[in-house]
């Protein structure tokens, strides 16, 4: 891809962070840590103080972002060419040419395919990648 | 058209005359688009412009609309950005002093961008006119509505130059 493509990329994976910012008032911030025991890494926040409990609404929403529970779902249309859907596959997500054309062959048969499980950051950058391909990609939560 | 590798990640695109023609006018339709306020779109175009962030099929969600924030932005920026690679072009077409053939030599990420905002005047042209698979399939004179016929015509142009440049992609088990 295109160096500006990458650069919006980058943008992307830094949205406000409106529930994670709390330190900012002077109050210690919560710093991160992984529990990697089951193979994935659980986000879970370390609590800096025995008297300092942690926010659950943050824990919620870094475990939900840490998650690779969201899917992107590239939706048929009856513009785009095949093998430019081939490509596009073969561009964002690195596919090699034959699982590209197997999800192509999907989307055009079946209407839809789940091309990516990704974190809910890295699921966004691809929506954003493929839609600025013109593809019909949507972020679902599984 | 033509698309030929001039050296490593380097490519000639050449054009005739008509060709280039053709190109400079979807080129002026396709900045003129990216400068329209995507509030007064047809909600198709408004849709494809402002992407969908759902969970479990329902979007509008409280938690989501960060993201859909996010996603709105980051799409709007995109316009911007194709907007001025559109005046680019144009640019490089006011300037060429051989016009028959038309020769632009471009890097294979401009390709891929120039490949990309060709594909967004096909898009466009569907999502306005409600396109379907069946006008796609159909011959041209079995398309009553002239707008519709000529829309199609010109996705199927533009298709033609895109698969020019991308060269055989599929593989077919």
């Amino acid at each position: 891809m295109s160096q500006v493509e990458s650069m919006r990329g980058a943008k992307i994976l830094t949205p406000k962070r409106r529930g994670i910012d709390a330190g900012r008032d002077g109050s210690p911030l919560p710093s991160l840590i992984f529990d990697g025991r089951d193979g994935t890494h659980v986000p879970t926040l370390a609590k800096p103080g025995t008297e300092t409990s942690p926010d659950i609404d943050v824990e919620e929403k870094l475990k939900e972002a840490f998650s690779r529970g969201w899917s992107v779902i590239v939706w048929n249309d009856p513009v785009n060419l095949m093998d430019y859907v081939v490509y596009v596959f073969k561009t964002v997500l690195k596919m090699n040419e034959k699982d590209a054309s197997r999800h192509m062959w999907e989307v055009h048969q079946k209407g839809k395919s789940v091309v990516a499980r990704e974190t809910r950051e890295k699921s966004e950058l691809i929506i954003h990648r493929l839609r600025g391909f013109g593809l019909n990609a949507t972020l679902e939560q599984a | 058209m033509t698309c030929e590798p001039i050296a490593p990640d380097q490519w000639r695109l050449s054009f005739t005359e008509p060709e280039a023609g053709f190109l400079v006018n979807v080129l002026a339709r396709l900045g003129k688009h990216y400068q329209d306020d995507v509030a007064r779109m047809p909600p198709a175009l408004r849709a494809y412009w402002q992407g969908t962030i759902s969970r479990g099929g329902v979007a509008d969600q409280d938690d989501l609309k960060e993201s859909q924030e996010v996603l709105a932005e980051a799409r709007a920026e995109l316009r911007a950005e194709r907007l001025a690679l559109v005046e680019n072009w144009m640019r490089e077409y006011e300037l060429a002093e051989e016009r028959d053939p038309w020769k632009v030599e471009i890097s294979s990420a401009e390709r891929d961008e120039f490949i990309a905002m060709l594909n967004d005047r096909r898009m466009f042209l569907a999502l306005e006119l409600g396109i379907t698979e069946e006008d796609m399939e159909a011959a041209p004179n079995q398309i009553p509505q002239e707008a519709r016929r000529v829309s199609i015509l010109e996705i199927d142009v533009l298709g033609h130059f895109i698969l020019v440049m991308l060269g055989p992609q599929i593989y077919r088990p």
